[in-house]
């Protein structure tokens, strides 16, 4: 697989996650599709193709799989290519990627990728409908399954094979809550810093997570639009390329994973290191899907970050944190910026982009000329990694 | 202060298992409180969960043989606050994957233990627990 020409993202927006209980899925897709085009000056010409995902799915009720019809429409665009998708978490991952295929072959100029969603209260029985929703209906949840206790199967065996502590995992949790009070936008900002110490004096959930193990569940949205290299300079003068894109789609039920330590990340990364034709060492940064603790720890491993077994020893070091040699989770993470539902795929890639724009703020890097933007759906079932740069090669 | 208030109320039941049409052998067996699973004879392997083909093969000639109940817990978790009204009284309680004698892994609860002492590779036998007029395996330590 190779690039024949060059794909980049030209504009990007996201809403402040919240609550917001007088909003439903839909109208959530509204109004981050307003503030984009508040934000970026587009006509509609500007919109080629558009796509979407469901945004209900954490409460159970899908009323939306054909979403995209109904923003099209009212946006006032007749896309030459649109659909509504679903990867769980690597949905928008996904998107860049089947965006860039139909752009570089000639469908299209450009694509308007939007996700909005809705995260039902873990006391209202959302916990239930979502532990259904991801564990084995017949042969999971039946044991009482619910999310941070399939996350934590992950966690345990990277402690037993590893060593790991659960003082690194707190690191986790440390150094990324470092980054979201330099966001105004994430949930977190304002509040306290994060100790190792409090980290493992808040309440336990399911070994060997406590609470600040677990991301924040909030509502919330983002869109970006892929384009053509000609299209994305008209719209921007610093675009952030799609330099690399891999997916690999493992397993479905946690237990089912032939390993819990290699669970199919390495094998997105490869595709997108060798289409970019970048090694681990020309990457300056990583966006890491971050529902709990455990999974930027076994990320940076599997995505050649850092040696297999040292993600522990990574995070100790303080490396990810601002300042530090190599920043993970700029925005905050899913653990301090907040975890946005069905649209939580969206924050890392928003993210990535913003940093290759060089307009990420108080936090932005001074060296950001690669970042590698990594997402999954499931229990860790399914990947999407894309390296993202500031030219085109 | 009314009585119902007080009365005590029989915890809802834990969730059982649908039965489908290619997993009923297993659950008739399990009934009788037997670990049966599908065997592909030309993977000379048995697997987990049931289904109509052999997921390493396609081999739809699948036949269904006992397991000696052993295995050992290949990762696990210990819950100490669920959301799940049919499992508080159990908290905290274990959630683990097992992987079996013959490989294959799967999910179960490790009952008859204290939660302090569960541990990777900790050796464990299948029991079986009643759900409705259904048993479904479990395990505790060998």
């Amino acid at each position: 697989m190779s690039y024949t020409s060059p794909v980049a993202i030209a504009a990007v927006s996201e809403m402040k996650p919240g609550r917001f209980p007088d909003m439903d899925g839909y109208d959530l897709y509204i109004e981050v599709i307003r503030q984009f085009l508040a934000e970026w000056s587009l006509k509609p010409t500007d919109i080629q193709g558009l796509l979407a995902c469901p945004s209900g799915m954490a409460g159970g009720g899908s009323n939306d799989i054909f979403v995209h019809e109904q923003l099209y429409e009212e946006m006032g665009i007749q896309p030459l290519f649109a659909d509504t998708m679903n990867a769980g978490g690597s949905t928008y991952g996904l998107m860049v990627q089947r965006a860039a295929l139909a752009i570089q072959q000639g469908k299209v100029e450009s694509v308007l990728c939007v996700g909005a969603g809705k995260f039902p209260k873990v006391s209202t029985g959302g916990a239930e409908s979502m532990a259904r929703m991801v564990s084995h209906e017949i042969y999971e949840f039946p044991y009482g399954t619910f999310i941070p206790a399939l996350y934590a199967q992950v966690a345990t065996r990277h402690m037993h094979e590893y060593g790991t502590t659960v003082e690194q995992l707190a690191e986790v949790c440390v150094s990324t809550r470092e980054w979201a009070l330099l966001n105004p936008d994430a949930s977190t900002y304002g509040s306290e810093a994060l100790t190792v110490e409090k980290v493992r004096q808040s309440r336990p959930i399911a070994s060997p997570f406590n609470l600040y193990d677990c991301s924040i569940p909030l509502e919330g949205g983002a869109a970006f639009l892929v384009c053509s290299e000609a299209y994305a300079k008209r719209l921007n003068k610093q675009p952030a390329y799609v330099l690399g894109m891999g997916e690999f789609h493992n397993h479905r039920n946690i237990h089912q994973a032939a390993s819990l330590t290699d669970i199919g990340c390495s094998k997105s990364a490869q595709q997108a290191y060798t289409m970019a034709g970048l090694s681990p060492s020309d990457i300056d940064f990583a966006e890491i899907y971050d529902a709990f603790s455990i999974n930027p720890l076994v990320f940076m491993e599997e995505l050649g970050l850092c040696p297999q077994g040292k993600g522990g020893e990574f995070f100790q070091s303080g490396a990810a944190r601002p300042g530090g040699d190599f920043p993970v989770n700029t925005f905050g993470g899913l653990l301090s910026f907040g975890h946005t539902g069905d649209a939580s795929g969206m924050s890392m890639i928003v993210e990535g982009i913003r940093q290759i724009m060089g307009i990420a703020g108080e936090r932005q890097l001074d060296k950001a000329n690669a970042g590698i933007v990594h997402s999954y759906g499931g229990m860790m079932s399914e990947h999407s990694t894309l390296i993202l740069g500031r030219s085109a090669s | 202060m009314n009585d119902i208030a007080t009365e005590e109320v029989a915890p809802p039941a834990k969730p059982q298992p649908r039965i489908t049409a290619c997993a009923a052998p297993y659950w008739q067996y399990a009934k009788e409180e037997k670990l049966v699973l599908p065997y592909c004879s030309e993977c000379e392997a048995s697997f987990y969960y049931p289904r109509l083909w052999c997921p390493s093969c396609f081999n739809q000639d699948i036949i269904w043989k006992q397991l000696s109940g052993k295995g050992k817990v290949y990762s696990f978790s210990v819950i100490y606050q669920s959301p799940l009204p049919s499992y508080q009284a159990d908290l905290p309680y274990v959630l683990a994957i097992i992987e079996l004698e013959e490989g294959p892994r799967m999910m179960a609860n490790v009952l008859h233990c204290d939660v302090d002492k569960v541990c990777v590779d900790m050796a464990v036998k299948v029991l079986f627990e009643a759900r409705g007029d259904m048993k479904i395996p479990q395990f505790q330590p060998a």
